[in-house]
Order: C-alpha cells, then structure tokens, then sequence
C-alpha cells in the first residue's frame, strides 16, 4: 500500500520533468535567435548614439564656436575637422588607396595589418592563458607561493609597459628572434595575470558541501583539483579570459610600437599619427579599425564560453 | 545496548569515549561537544535530535572524520574515525543535495566509485543499480538542475550509498524539503536502509522525523552539546504512513519531546 503510493508519488514529478525538457529543447532555438537579434539591435543602437553624439558635438561647436551654449566656458576639445574629422570623411578615408601606387584601400591594409596583429595577440594569449592558470594552480596548492608570490605578480603588472615593451624587444633581438617574438612575450606578459587571478579565485570557491563530500570519499587532492576545483573555477577562467583577450591586444599593439618592423595595426596607428596634419581621418580611421579587431576577439572568446558552459545553464 | 534490532555482532559500529571538541571562536572557547560516551550498533538507524548549537552536526562530522576531536576516542568497526574514512566506510548526505552541475545524474552518482578506481562499464552498471534504488531511472543523462529539490536529494542518496558504505552519514538531508516530499523521502529511506542494512546516523531537528524513522534517537542539549537522553524506539518496522497516526506513535512522540523540552532553555521555546 504505502509502496504503490510512494510510486504513483515518484511518476508524477517524473513525467513533468520529463516534458519540461522537451518543451525547453523546442523552444531553445527560438529564443537564441530572439536573444541575438536583441544584442544586435542594442549594438546598432549604441553605434548609432556614437554617430549622433560625435556629429551632434561638432555642429555645436561649429554654431557657438566651441563654447558650451549661451556660456563663454569654452568646450573641452576643438569641433573643428582637424581635431574631429567628420565621420562620413573616416570612412571615405578607409575606401582610398593606402598608398600612391596602389590599388589596396586603406580598410584592407589596416585590416591586414590587424591580423598581424591579432596573430601576436592570440598566440600572447594562448601563452599567458596556460602561464596564468599554471600559476593559479600552483598558489592554490602550494601554501607558502601564496603569500611568497602573489605581491611580486601584482608589482610585475605594475611595471610601465612603455618601459618594458623596449626592454623586451632589446632582449628578443639581442637573441637573434623576429620581433613578432617579443610582440607575442609582451601580449603574454599582459594577458597571464587576469587569468592568475580569476582562476586562483574559481579554485578556491569550492562549495563547502563538494569539499566535505570529497573529504568523506578520501578523495586525492590532484582528484578534487582535476574534477571539482577546475570544473568550479571555468566560469571564473572565462572571466579572466576575456580580460586577458583585451590585454593582449594592447600588449600587442604596444608591443609593436617598440618593435623594429613595419607591421601590425600598433605600426599603422603610429604612422598615421605621424602624419596626422596631413590626414587627420586616417588616425581614427586606423583606431577604429583596431578598437574593432579586439571587439572580435572578445566575442570569440565569449562564443567559446557559452559553448563550454550551455550545458549548466539550462 | 538499547538497540531494538538483532545484534549478532557484539562490538559496535561506531563507539565514542569522552569525545570533547572546542572551537576557538575569537573571544573564547566554544564547547561544541563536551564528554560524549556513545555506542550504535551495526545496522542501527540512530537519530542525533537537538536545538540548534547543541552539537548535533558536529557530533557526525567527528564521526565522519570531518572534525577531529579535541579529546576522546572515535573508532567505526573497531578501528579509527580516520582509518575508516580513508577505507572508504562512509556514505554522506548533507542538507543541500551538493550535485555537481557539471556532470550528469549518471556520472555524479559514479563520482565516488571514479574514486576508488571502478572501471567504466562497472561504475555506470552500479549508477542505474543506485538510480533504481532511489526511484530515478530514467534521469541518467539530466543535469542536476532539470531535477526537483527532492529528486536530487534522492541523487544525493544514491552517491553516498554508491561504493556502499558501511555508515551512512546525513545531515538534516530532508530539511529543505515541503512536507509531502519530507514524508516520502522518509519512508524511502527507511526502505533503502532494510535493504542495504547500513548503519545509518541521521541529524534532525524534527521530532517526528526522527521518532518515524529510527531504532534510537540521541536528545542533545546545548552549551556544552551533551547527550541529555536516549530513547529506543520500539515501533515495528516496516513503518508506513498508518505507523504516524497510531497511538504508539503518539506516545514515542510525547517522550521525545518531553526530553527535548526539558533541554530546551525557556527562551528558545517561545
């Protein structure tokens, strides 16, 4: 009696799970492309607002004659189209032959050195990233690193990068290496400590209840790291990911600007800026085109946390 | 011995002599246990009942090898707290289910078993075993989430009991639980341990629950946590949902409580 009641009680949140996940699987679909039209939609809405604030601040300027209206506090930075190209002049710039005697516009030459660029960066990263979640396993496990080590990676990120980028390139060229080499050790310096940090502090936010669990199975340490503290910590690796993502990319560019050769967008923006009285544009036309490059980079990084982590959330 | 049970073996399973823990919390000491002598035979089902701060939770873990204790003897089948965790002698259950989001139903269950070295074919062999244990085959492949607070509670059964221990620890596992699951879990509980025949040690801090479900219940009181009382309870097995609203029942209850009141500081009960 008691038995077939506490059957028929077992079935009936059986079956409504059961059609729940099927419903969710339906729907699931639907509602990614809903979300994605959605973050498209707040993009081209932010885009649009940029447009409207740069423009909007220059025909203001131009009309007070750069002083804030009916005030004689004169506005921050000049609305004039050396200091503020008009947008539509940026990209026509980006259509125009990079050079004299070319063919190739200005976006396909940025481009290209973008991916110089962001060639350096990705193998930075890729470096950084197993230096850095190296490092965090070692302070997590070995008590006296915590203490002992801890503050010198704070200092080693405090170090100006100006005055490292240079040192490095030195090194690296003193050693006979290219200088996309010391470019990519820059990109690594930079991109490591993000991922230390979140992934020191992932590990170290184990659910009491798992540690306990574990504790009561006489689980090995290296078990626990490997199958409950790494699990743990991935959403905190992917945080630090991102942050590292960024890094690299400025490591990168930085880097370059040190280095000997004439590639990579790091190189472009300098010689841009170098000529800039001759084409203003073409300076916030390089910017862009690399402020762009690490939007990429980013979202590649958060297309593979969402595919590490679909199932989780559900 | 108070054991209503048939005991054949006449050491116990878990034996306590003069175990003492202190926490040092800042400003002093804690007595979280102070002298506690107990023995539970093997195949018990044995409650530790009590307010809270009356060292109930900590009492387990002490058993469990979780806490060490100040003073006194822990030994589980004759040998050490420590000797037999690192054995392998305990299942745990906590009052959260504690699944890993990560891992399937199937592979959380195979967690403990991935342990001690069972080959695959093996481990997932004895998961769908425990699964159909809990009532859960069907589940192998969801994820914790997908799953109600009580199945995976029931999960959370059904790791502890995968490499079958020879103690099954749990603390409040039906806390968190509504009333109808509490009381479901409870006889599937009861039917697990005929089944297995697990000494089992069971932190509450409901009266009928523990009266329902245990061969004894430990009443503790607090500062310092004590054993005030041990009350056998002499109601036959299986016990059903009638078994609640017989008159037996009734009275196990009243003595009980009566015990808990009587550890109860006038404050605690209002």
């Amino acid at each position: 009696m008691a038995l077939r009641e506490s059957l028929a009680y077992a079935e009936t949140p059986t079956r409504a799970v059961a059609t729940n996940a099927a419903k969710a699987k339906q729907r699931q679909p639907r509602r990614v492309s809903r979300q994605v039209a959605r973050s498209a939609a707040v993009v081209v809405g932010i885009l649009v607002g940029a447009v409207a604030l740069w423009e909007g601040y220059k025909a203001m300027g131009q009309l007070t004659g750069d002083v804030i209206p009916f005030t004689s506090i004169p506005l921050p930075v000049s609305s004039s189209d050396y200091a503020m190209p008009h947008i539509w002049v940026i990209f026509d710039a980006l259509m125009q032959p990079a050079n004299a005697g070319t063919t190739q516009s200005l976006l396909v030459y940025y481009l290209d050195q973008t991916s110089v660029t962001l060639r350096e960066a990705g193998y930075g990263l890729v470096i950084g990233a197993l230096i850095g979640v190296v490092l965090a396993v070692a302070l997590r496990e070995v008590q006296f690193l915590t203490r002992g080590v801890l503050p010198w990676l704070v200092i080693s990120q405090t170090i100006p990068l100006v005055a490292l980028a240079p040192i490095i390139v030195v090194w690296a060229g003193s050693a006979g290496m290219p200088s996309w080499i010391a470019v990519t050790v820059i990109a690594a310096y930079l991109a490591f400590f993000p991922v230390t940090v979140n992934m020191l502090t992932g590990l170290n936010a184990i659910d009491p209840i798992h540690d306990e669990f574990m504790q009561s199975i006489n689980a090995p340490r290296w078990f626990t790291l490997l199958f409950v503290r790494f699990p743990t910590a991935l959403p905190n690796l992917f945080t630090g990911l991102r942050l590292a993502a960024t890094a690299s990319v400025i490591g990168a560019i930085v880097g370059e600007l040190s280095a000997g050769t004439g590639l990579g967008i790091g190189r472009a923006i300098l010689t841009a800026a170098y000529y800039y009285s001759n084409a203003p544009e073409n300076l916030f036309a390089a910017v862009l085109i690399a402020s762009l490059a690490g939007v990429v980079f980013v979202q590649v990084i958060t297309i593979v946390e969402a595919i590490a982590l679909r199932k989780r959330t559900n | 011995m108070t054991i209503n049970t048939p005991v054949t073996d006449a050491r116990p399973a878990i034996s306590l002599r003069n175990v003492t823990k202190t926490f040092d919390a800042g400003g002093g000491l804690v007595h979280a246990l102070d002298d506690i002598d107990l023995d539970i035979a093997p195949g018990a089902f044995v409650s530790l009942l009590g307010p809270s701060g009356c060292g109930k939770s900590t009492l387990l873990r002490v058993i469990g090898d979780l806490v060490k204790p100040t003073e006194g003897v822990v030994e589980v089948n004759g040998r050490s707290a420590e000797a037999a965790r690192k054995a392998r002698e305990y299942g745990m259950a906590f009052q959260a289910p504690g699944l890993m989001d990560w891992r399937t139903i199937r592979r959380n269950i195979e967690l403990p078993l991935q342990v001690q070295g069972v080959p695959r074919n093996e481990r997932r062999a004895r998961a769908e075993e425990m699964l159909e244990l809990v009532r859960l085959t069907g589940f192998e492949n969801h994820r914790p989430r997908q799953l109600s607070g009580g199945m995976q509670q029931r999960v959370a059964i059904a790791r502890a009991l995968a490499f079958q221990p020879k103690l099954l620890l749990m603390d409040e596992p039906l806390g968190a639980l509504d009333e109808m699951n509490r009381e479901y879990l409870q006889r599937e509980l009861l039917r697990i341990w005929r089944s297995t025949g697990t000494t089992i040690v069971f932190v509450t801090h409901s009266v009928s629950e523990a009266v329902f479900l245990s061969t004894e219940v430990v009443v503790m009181s607090p500062r310092p946590g004590r054993i005030a009382d041990r009350i056998p309870i002499d109601l036959p097995y299986p016990r059903t949902d009638e078994t609640r609203m017989t008159e037996e029942f009734y009275h196990a209850e009243s003595r009980v409580r009566t015990a808990l009141h009587s550890v109860l500081e006038p404050v605690q009960v209002g």
